[in-house]
């Protein structure tokens, strides 16, 4: 089964080793766990899987295709779909064209065939606007379909970036820290449906990256910790709650962490 | 009836060349570009289907469609300095070349007839002839931007980090978007060319630049019938207040400032966006506001 492999990642900023060389391994129907304290570097790694920063050491591997060096588009039309910390959709679109947009790696028809609009073109269009509402339907979002999406909540607008993600039909999907600001009865919503993901069919690799510990435990399969920029444990969660680095370094003393 | 619209045929044509014009803008902006290229584009088509129609005796319709393919290779050429500025820069740059065209015009007498302008241009095109040429381009631009390419310039404009991280390849579009606007900039050029006797290079210096700018502003960007409401309101406004004629562009300028004061997403735009709106608040509980950020 492929997985997303790095191996010996790191990155320097000038004279910062923002991250640190370390390995990791992102497996298809499993979800993946990254946590760490406020600044440990976790967003920096989903940006170096993304083809944002440029990798200063190492290798990043999806099954025969290396990416290591490979651009943003290239990243997602390889499988790698992502959502962002801070909510990053097209505001003055529809909530349709927002996913809509996700379907561009499923774009078959020639640029002639859109230039001139002709049927292929067209058909095609509708058949992605029957799936992006499907997908409306599994996240309960129907009713806001003709709604621009920076009209919404901030709940709801983390949930079409979700699904403009998931619109890709991506085998990879970086989640950043999707449950922040979300009460935990929706958080616990959200989780069934990222559970859903991953065991789903041929099942997608899902890396979550998340501040909610109990969210965590709860739903990860295997759990990576990072804490200024250094990997300090890996493990099932189980482990890692329990290893005194982590307790240490992430968690403090505090008994009810 | 005749007798009535008969006088008034040259504001049609002047309709009919501006909406081009703006549509040929209209496009580069959708794409997230802010360039202002289109008046040398428009310029490089007009002269080559002029020289080529006087000079070499070609067909004026072939002449006009290489005049629309010179447009098409220079939007190209343009796309590769322009990709690698953003925003303001990018206006700055496009307006050096729009300069940098006109000076050549002005520079190369024998070809282009330099300040003197080019003359004895034969009169073929007729309003007809004009308003296929526009409706033909809406029609493109409006099956073009439903389907992929559409989507793919929107999420570029709105956030071309996002777009990337979704598949889309920045390079293309921006050079696809460059190739259609010299392309159709080309084209109108050429077909000015061809039914004004003569050209200058003023003609698409400066003003003309601003003017196919407030078009697109004043009209809205992102429907096709934007470019085509603002330049009827343009080239009207002048002939219904007669008075004002002297001060055209100062009235240009006023109007500017109160439609984005008021109106920041154009007059077509904006009156989409209420009735879509409208609609959203009688069918469900909820009444979005209309987003601010200009994208």
């Amino acid at each position: 089964m492929t997985s997303l492999v790095l191996q010996g990642v790191g990155k320097r900023f000038g004279g910062l080793q923002a991250v640190s060389p370390f390995d990791m391994e992102i497996a298809r129907g499993k979800i993946t766990g990254l946590i760490g304290p406020n600044g440990a570097g976790k967003t920096t790694v989903v940006n170096l899987i993304t083809g944002v920063y440029k990798l200063s050491q190492g290798s990043i591997r999806f099954g025969d295709i290396d990416l290591t060096e490979a651009p943003r588009h290239e990243v997602a039309r390889a499988g790698l779909a992502r959502t962002y910390q801070t909510i990053r959709l097209l505001p003055d679109a529809t909530v349709v064209a927002n996913v809509m947009i996700g379907m561009y790696r499923h774009q078959k028809t020639s640029l002639v065939s859109q230039l001139l609009g002709l049927p292929s073109s067209r058909a095609e269009t509708a058949r992605f606007r029957d799936e992006v509402f499907r997908l409306l339907d599994r996240f309960g979002m129907t009713r806001y379909a003709d709604y621009p999406a920076g009209s919404l909540s901030y709940g709801d607008q983390r949930r079409v970036e979700m699904m403009r993600a998931l619109a890709l039909k991506p085998e990879v999907l970086l989640l950043d820290e999707p449950v922040a600001g979300i009460n935990e009865v929706e958080a616990a919503r959200l989780g069934e449906i990222f559970r859903s993901l991953a065991t789903e069919g041929e099942g997608m690799a899902v890396l979550l990256i998340e501040h909610n510990m109990r969210f965590v435990t709860h739903l990860c399969d295997y759990v990576y910790v990072l804490d200024g920029g250094v990997l300090i444990a890996q493990g099932t969660a189980a482990q890692v709650v329990n290893d005194p680095a982590v307790i240490t370094a992430y968690l403090g003393d505090d008994e009810d962490a | 009836m005749m007798s009535f619209i008969t006088p008034h045929l040259p504001l049609l044509d002047l309709i009919f060349i501006g909406t081009g014009y703006a549509l040929s803008q209209a496009i580069v902006f959708r794409a997230g570009t802010f360039s202002v290229a289109t008046s040398g584009f428009a310029a490089l088509g007009a002269y080559a289907a002029a020289i080529l129609t006087v000079k070499q005796g070609l067909h004026p319709a072939a002449a006009v469609g290489l005049g629309t393919l010179l447009g098409l290779l220079c939007g190209l050429l343009l796309s590769v300095p322009l990709a690698r500025l953003r925003g303001v820069y990018q206006a700055i740059a496009s307006l050096a070349f729009v300069e940098i065209l006109v000076a050549l015009i002005l520079y190369f007498e024998d070809l282009t007839g330099g300040p003197l302008g080019f003359h004895n241009i034969p009169r073929v095109v007729t309003p007809w002839v004009l308003f296929l040429a526009m409706l033909a381009t809406m029609v493109l631009l409006t099956l073009l931007g439903r389907g992929g390419i559409g989507r793919a310039f929107d999420a570029m404009r709105q956030d071309p980090a996002v777009a990337a991280s979704l598949g889309v390849n920045p390079t293309r579009y921006h050079v696809l978007s460059f190739a259609l606007s010299g392309a159709i900039a080309g084209l109108f050029g050429g077909l000015d060319a061809l039914r004004n006797f003569s050209l200058t290079a003023e003609q698409f210096g400066f003003s003309i630049l601003i003017g196919t700018l407030s078009a697109v502003v004043l009209g809205g960007r992102r429907a096709v019938l934007g470019p085509l409401i603002g330049t009827t309101i343009l080239v009207l406004l002048p002939e219904i207040f007669r008075p004002l004629a002297d001060y055209r562009q100062a009235v240009y300028g006023l109007l500017l400032v109160v439609v984005m004061a008021f109106l920041p997403f154009g007059v077509y735009d904006t009156i989409v966006m209420k009735l879509h709106n409208r609609k959203l608040a009688r069918a469900g509980m909820l009444a979005p506001k209309v987003p601010k950020a200009l994208a």
